[in-house]
């Protein structure tokens, strides 16, 4: 049997694995005994705080990991063409045919495409961030994620970051479409406001995704249909299609409480909409903030309920 | 029973699931269960389906947080430390799953990220795992293509990626090839003995326990029915040693009033003694087939395996 040094002791300095006796005061055998626990106590996560990583570079690995595998699963997946090229191309084209098909000006035209263009976008980046536990439930892995020494912000920055690098994608893809096809260019407005604008989509999508991890860690896989369809209504009331001033009262209102509202209306803007609210960006920003905090803490008490349930349990093999 | 020099301490656990909405249904999992882990040693927790084993097993992976009492791992408190606890510990499950498309070494690069390894650490910890558990060759084939063997090797070989002080494998060998099983209760074995690593482990072989384990404990229905090294089990359940003779003549019946002759039987010239102790009784038994005349060709002495003794707890 081959022994067990010659697969640790290589990478003894790094990451979260103990150092050699030696390093940790020990009695310098190698062989043998390890540090008593009661005396590796003082000095656990040494590994991880010590050489030759920073804290910082511990952290941004254990983010890495939940970027890698959407990464690794999007790269694998055939229906990641489809969630970030097929669909929300398909979903722009129809929607600007439409415009032409029913003769509306080109302002009208403008306002339902970038509408269509924040749909796709905020969508997207959503289904990385519920991705995060959701690849793990479907397949019978949750629990593997959270026997690491790993915070929720890891799991949820990961997921996100990856979800922001296909809402950009969209973004872009859509836009080439949108100028070829239909002669809007949503670059027109410079890149300051793009990115504001994008910015604004990613921070509610990652809202969105949130309240989607929160309901599958609170309910199970049968609350995926429930949060999605959830989703859809909050967006549909943001005003994709139509102002918001068209809803009834009760509906603008809770159109008022949507980040994706503001967004909306500052980005339209640029394209001569005036908007009903002042300082729509402050606005938006604000908001998603608020949502990013709450639905944060939402999560990660969700993920402490399902340790206390067993809901992990029941979401793994 | 809190030792200084315990991996484990455990004192009057209890866990109770509750399910199902809106009428609930209450499943008490953990009764009260104490007891300690010395360092460095293997422990088995044994029992029945529904015993309870996977409960505390996930209670002290800190999967799982506990209704009522203490668990302390490593000296850390499973719940109030659990992100330190993380750091120094791993679990495998005998019937682990994985993300089907992803491949071995994607698979063990992503848990070394999730430990905070990076660069050249990482790649080397990932490779020595692959080649350690015979995965090297298969290190780029999707999950969903892997043979049971194969996945079972992977999650021990996840297990290993922070080299944890102290390891949880909950049913470790289920599924495996014999080979492959032998060869797993061998390292199981090495790690306690080269890197002295805490090892608590559920099993449903008995083979295994007897062999790898210096304590075990019996649950059954959330308490802990017995515990102690395999000998000593043994000796508490009383399940009795087997001494079977191959005799001639008739005078062999009076044996069964021997003291600690607990049955006698017979089958063509075969007679079975369960006796309490068979070091201290076979000499009187001897003695007395001599003294009726009885002539003895042969003689074997079969111990009680660890199985007798978890039929007759669980019974």
């Amino acid at each position: 049997m081959r022994r067990y040094e010659s697969i640790h002791r290589p990478e003894r300095a790094g990451g979260c694995a103990p150092p050699p006796p030696e390093a940790a005061g020990g009695t310098g055998r190698r062989e043998g005994r390890r540090p008593e626990p009661s005396r590796r106590s003082g000095r656990q996560g040494a590994g991880v705080r010590g050489d030759p990583m920073s804290r910082l570079g511990v952290e941004v690995t254990k983010v890495s990991a939940f970027f890698q595998k959407n990464w690794r699963m999007t790269r694998r997946n055939v229906m990641s063409v489809f969630e970030v090229a097929f669909w929300p191309v398909v979903g722009l084209v129809s929607v600007g045919l439409m415009t032409t098909f029913l003769g509306l000006g080109r302002e009208a035209a403008v306002f339902v495409l970038v509408g269509t263009l924040a749909f796709s976008v905020v969508h997207v980046c959503q289904l990385d961030v519920a991705y995060a536990v959701l690849f793990d439930i479907w397949g019978k892995s949750l629990k593997h994620q959270f026997l690491a020494p790993v915070r929720p912000w890891h799991v949820v920055l990961g997921a996100w970051l990856m979800g922001l690098l296909r809402a950009a994608v969209v973004f872009l893809l859509m836009a080439g479409v949108s100028r070829w096809a239909f002669g809007v260019s949503f670059l027109a407005p410079g890149w300051s406001p793009v990115a504001a604008f994008f910015l604004g989509l990613v921070a509610s999508a990652a809202g969105v995704g949130l309240g989607v991890v929160t309901l599958l860690l609170l309910l199970g896989v049968h609350a995926e249909v429930t949060a999605w369809s959830g989703v859809s209504l909050v967006l549909l009331l943001c005003g994709i299609y139509y102002p918001v001033s068209l809803l009834p009262a009760p509906l603008a209102t809770v159109a008022g409480a949507i980040p994706l509202t503001y967004f909306l209306e500052a980005f339209r803007a640029h394209f001569g909409f005036a908007p009903t609210f002042g300082e729509p960006l402050l606005r938006g920003y604000a908001l998603a903030l608020a949502y990013l905090a709450g639905g944060y803490a939402a999560f990660a008490w969700a993920v402490t309920r399902a340790r206390r349930t067993g809901m992990l349990l029941r979401l793994s093999d | 029973m809190v030792r200084s020099e315990s991996a484990v301490e455990v004192r009057e656990l209890e866990k109770t699931f509750r399910t199902g909405w809106p009428r609930r249904r209450r499943q008490v999992a953990l009764r009260g269960v104490s007891f300690a882990v010395r360092a460095g040693s293997i422990f088995a927790v044994l029992g029945p389906n529904g015993a309870g084993k996977t409960t505390l097993l996930s209670i002290l992976g800190t999967l799982l947080f506990p209704d009522r009492g203490e668990a302390r791992v490593l000296g850390l408190d499973v719940v109030r430390d659990a992100d330190r606890l993380r750091e120094r510990i791993n679990m495998a499950s005998g019937s682990a799953s994985f993300l089907w498309s992803l491949t071995p070494r994607e698979i063990l690069d992503i848990t070394a990220r999730s430990y905070g390894l990076s660069g050249a650490a990482r790649r080397a910890r990932v490779a020595a795992l692959l080649e350690r558990f015979e995965l090297a060759a298969f290190a780029g084939l999707p999950y969903n293509e892997l043979s049971t063997g194969l996945r079972q090797r992977l999650a021990l070989a996840k297990a290993f990626v922070n080299d944890p002080e102290l390891l949880i494998l909950d049913e470790p060998t289920v599924g495996l090839d014999p080979d492959i099983a032998v060869r797993v209760r061998a390292d199981i074995a090495a790690l306690r003995r080269e890197r002295r690593v805490t090892v608590l482990l559920s099993t449903h072989y008995m083979r295994e326990a007897e062999q790898l384990c210096d304590e075990i404990v019996f649950l059954r229905e959330g308490r802990i029915l017995a515990r102690g090294d395999p000998a000593s089990l043994k000796r508490q359940i009383l399940v009795g040693d087997r001494i079977v003779m191959g005799v001639e003549g008739a005078g062999w019946r009076g044996v069964v009033r021997l003291p600690g002759i607990l049955t006698v039987s017979a089958e063509e010239g075969r007679v079975e003694c369960l006796v309490d102790d068979a070091r201290k009784r076979l000499p009187e038994i001897l003695r007395y087939l001599g003294e009726q005349g009885v002539s003895v060709s042969d003689v074997g002495v079969t111990e009680p395996s660890l199985e007798s003794v978890f039929i007759e707890l669980a019974r």
